[in-house]
């Protein structure tokens, strides 16, 4: 990010924590489309995406004031975003153990009109083979963040950011090849 | 262009496709309803155990006091034989 927009990003996020109602709402309408995507490619259902966002952009709001380094703005909302849908996730699991869905319907379909490309397709079923881990970690290359910034969301070392990512990258490849060549 | 490539676009853009239009406000809304995101999976155990507590609580009182009126019965009937054995001037 370059030194200019780095400023009005710390600029917003600070008018943001002092309840600048304007601010926050400009946050979001900057980051929905970004938060949405991540969502989607952590959950690849389509009826999770609105849902997921807005409780992450709810927690955002409540939690702004706890950021300490403004500077850090997309780094922290993407680790929001990361455990929110890694929770929404393991609540779904446990919701299959007590209720568990024939497998004719544990499909969601796509909204009417829709019509999704083999290609869509075939990389939302190889996601949904990952582990979220994976799926965050593959989200957030997608979302053009550097391994840098990734392992500052992650929490983690560059070097375990890059390992992970191989690794991750050739189980997408698999699931992916092998649901597009059926 | 890979595929792959293609379809993470396509993802993407579906993704935003899926947001509706005053998605901002209804955040804002929202949040200063004061509406709350999903429970954590922590609090929803502790609601469980807290309610699975309460009904053992409540169960425990019911049997402790169905027992104890029961004892007072019990009790009375007795008082009843021992006074009639008395009347009748059996030996006790």
């Amino acid at each position: 990010m370059d030194p200019s927009s780095t400023t009005a990003l710390v600029d917003l996020v600070r008018r943001a924590q002092r309840g600048d109602e304007a601010a926050q709402r400009e946050i979001i309408l900057n980051y929905q489309h970004r938060v949405a995507g991540f969502v989607y490619a952590m959950t690849s259902r389509s009826d999770s995406v609105e849902d997921l966002a807005q409780q992450v952009f709810i927690k955002m709001i409540r939690a702004l004031n706890g950021l300490q380094a403004p500077a850090q703005f997309e780094s922290w909302l993407f680790r929001l975003a990361r455990n929110t849908c890694i929770d929404h996730l393991r609540r779904q699991k446990l919701r299959r153990i007590f209720l568990p869905f024939a497998p004719e319907h544990e499909g969601v379909p796509e909204p009417l009109g829709a019509v999704d490309t083999e290609e869509l397709d075939a990389l939302r079923y190889a996601i949904s083979q990952l582990r979220p881990q994976d799926r965050a970690l593959l989200a957030l290359v997608q979302e053009g963040r550097s391994h840098a910034e990734i392992a500052e969301t992650l929490r983690t070392s560059v070097a375990a950011v890059k390992a992970r990512l191989h690794r991750a990258r050739e189980q997408l490849r698999l699931h992916y090849q092998s649901d597009h060549e059926t | 262009m890979k595929p792959e490539n293609q379809a993470w676009e396509q993802l993407f853009e579906r993704a935003a496709s899926l947001l509706s239009p005053n998605f901002a406000d209804r955040v804002l809304r929202a949040a200063r309803a004061g509406i709350d995101a999903a429970p954590s999976m922590l609090s929803q155990f502790a609601l469980g155990a807290a309610t699975a507590a309460i009904c053992f609580i409540a169960v425990a009182l019911v049997q402790a006091r169905s027992a104890h009126q029961e004892d007072n019965r019990t009790m009375a009937d007795w008082q009843q034989i021992a006074m009639a054995a008395d009347d009748s001037g059996l030996p006790q």
